[in-house]
């Protein structure tokens, strides 16, 4: 401390591009912020501003829309996905198991598992409407139906490539069949699963959306269209926010989660 | 060790190995036989891709020969015994396991108590000088750890017999020669009858007891070297560059 520090330039410059870049993402949160204040100017612009998003926000939170406040209508969606989700992880994953590790069964179900992938999660709308009508179930098989294929895919890959070397270990230590599939095959798998944990999260929260706009009287999906409805652009703007936010907060838990539980793959990450 | 002291712990019997590739069967070993002594440092040299690994994945059970047998204590074995155990040319210890679950693999999957792999474990990692990096995972530690790991995993479980592929063979010299010294001192600390598998002539005069010399694949047995040099070894000392010329001189090139 005592000594001055002395930098050669290529290093001053870089500990400036550190600063330069630790800096830039506020700069542009700033630019946005800013062309938001911008195009919402004036008499009869097209787009609520900052100010009427927030008073948007302390409106619905002293009267709630349909006996639910912004958080409300998040968690009902929130609720939704998860138990989709959950779902979705018990199933794919085992499937994927089943269908990445034992070949006979992977030639039977895997051409079954592509047709069903081949159409789009949306397609299904109409048909599941028309047999199970509006309520909760139907919305959450949408979301398992959209949240299933990633995690399939990835839990197939994941099994279907086990390295053979690590398999080698394990005869060589007599490591019966259960052990191989136990102690070798599903682990390392699991940042390939991981990697379906993460992409199956983002698209039940994609889906969940489209199945609220279907009608309903909660959720996320629902505040939107509601906002539609009736013309409330700073409603519309609010859960928009609030679907990013929470899209965010999906995807940091899922890679905390990971890291917590598979530290190894700090590997790739760093 | 007097020459009649010596006792066959291991021996190959005419082992040939072929694969199909496309539709031409192509040889990958032809015709090896080999005795190998208790507690002896067997070195098999031969070039790159002449087929060293498949030949020790016979010995270690992971493939098996289309013709001849190995034999261990005269009795012949057929898949993997757990009296053999390997260094692996590529490392192969497992990322999501830690320094002390990767050496404990062994026992953990015959079922052994906790406490007595735990220890069993532990007596290996500080036999390899990795005390301290117990609860490390792999990615944490440098080349030359790994492949102590590697050898600790081989250790624990108390094999008779080690084979080690290549175990240097992606390291730094730097590394690859302190190496070189650890494996002679874990040797010597617990001997074991080694068979180790090297393409590098230097690394094979330094560590072998005996050196079976490898021509280019299909791997048979060119030459049988007695290396009678005391041990530690200089690599500079003229009887070794001696030895090491008269190898280098017989040993085919590479494709
Ligand atoms: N399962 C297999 N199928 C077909 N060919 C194989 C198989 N295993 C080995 N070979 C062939 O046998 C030859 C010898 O391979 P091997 O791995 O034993 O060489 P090596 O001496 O260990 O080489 P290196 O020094 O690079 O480790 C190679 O040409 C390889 O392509
Ligand atoms: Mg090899």
């Amino acid at each position: 401390m005592n000594q001055p520090i002395v930098m050669s330039d290529m290093e001053r410059r870089e500990l400036l591009w550190k600063r330069i870049h630790r800096v830039l993402p506020f700069l542009s949160l700033g630019l946005l912020l800013a062309l938001w204040v911008y195009v919402s100017q004036g008499e009869n612009a097209r787009f609520p501003s900052p100010g009427a998003t927030w008073d948007r926000f302390l409106l619905i939170m002293r009267h709630p829309i349909k006996g639910l406040t912004i958080f409300g209508h998040v968690w009902a969606s929130l609720q939704r996905v998860c138990i989709a989700l959950i779902c979705a992880w018990l199933f794919g994953i085992a499937f994927g198991i089943l269908t990445g590790w034992y070949r006979k069964s992977d030639s039977l179900l895997t051409p079954l598992f592509t047709a069903f992938r081949s159409v789009p999660p949306l397609a299904w709308i109409p048909l599941i409407t028309i047999w199970f009508g509006l309520g909760e179930f139907p919305k959450i098989l949408l979301v398992f139906i959209g949240s299933i294929p990633a995690i399939v895919v990835n839990t197939h890959a994941g099994m279907r490539f086990v390295q053979k070397i690590y398999l080698d270990v394990g005869t060589m230590f007599n490591a019966n069949a259960r052990q191989k599939l136990f102690k070798i095959a599903i682990p390392s798998a699991l940042d390939a699963i991981f990697a379906g944990i993460r992409t199956s999260t983002s698209a039940a929260w994609m889906v969940v959306l489209a199945a609220e706009m279907l009608g309903g009287k909660s959720g996320v999906g629902f505040l939107i269209i509601r906002g539609m409805d009736s013309l409330d652009m700073p409603l519309v703007l609010l859960s928009m926010i609030f679907i990013g936010l929470v899209g965010a907060l999906l995807a940091i838990i899922t890679q905390l989660t990971e890291l917590l539980l598979c530290p190894w793959t700090r590997k790739q990450s760093n | 060790m007097p020459m009649d002291a010596k006792t066959v712990k291991l021996s190959l019997r005419h082992i040939c190995q072929s694969y199909v590739v496309g539709n031409a069967v192509r040889d990958a070993v032809v015709d090896v036989s080999l005795d190998v002594f208790d507690n002896e440092f067997l070195v098999i040299l031969g070039p790159g891709q002449c087929g060293k690994s498949v030949l020790l994945n016979i010995v270690g059970g992971l493939e098996r020969p289309i013709d001849g047998g190995v034999f261990l204590d005269a009795c012949r074995i057929e898949g993997s015994d757990p009296r053999i155990a390997m260094v692996f040319q590529k490392l192969a210890l497992m990322p999501w396991k830690t320094v002390l679950d990767n050496v404990a693999f062994g026992p953990q999957i015959a079922g052994t108590d906790k406490a007595v792999w735990r220890a069993e474990a532990q007596k290996y990692i500080d036999l390899v000088g990795l005390q301290g990096f117990e609860k490390s995972y792999p990615f944490e530690l440098s080349g030359g750890m790994k492949q102590r790991v590697g050898i600790a995993r081989a250790y624990t479980g108390n094999p008779e017999i080690l084979l080690m592929d290549e175990p240097f063979g992606q390291l730094d010299a730097q590394t690859r020669y302190a190496m070189e010294d650890e494996i002679q001192r874990i040797w010597q600390q617990e001997k074991r009858t080694v068979l180790f598998v090297t393409n590098n002539i230097e690394e094979a005069v330094y560590l072998g007891d005996r050196i079976v010399l490898l021509s280019n694949g299909p791997a048979h047995i060119k030459e049988i070297y007695e290396i009678g040099l005391p041990r530690p070894r200089h690599m500079t000392d003229p009887d070794f560059l001696a030895i090491r010329k008269k190898i280098a001189d017989n040993m085919d090139l590479a494709i």
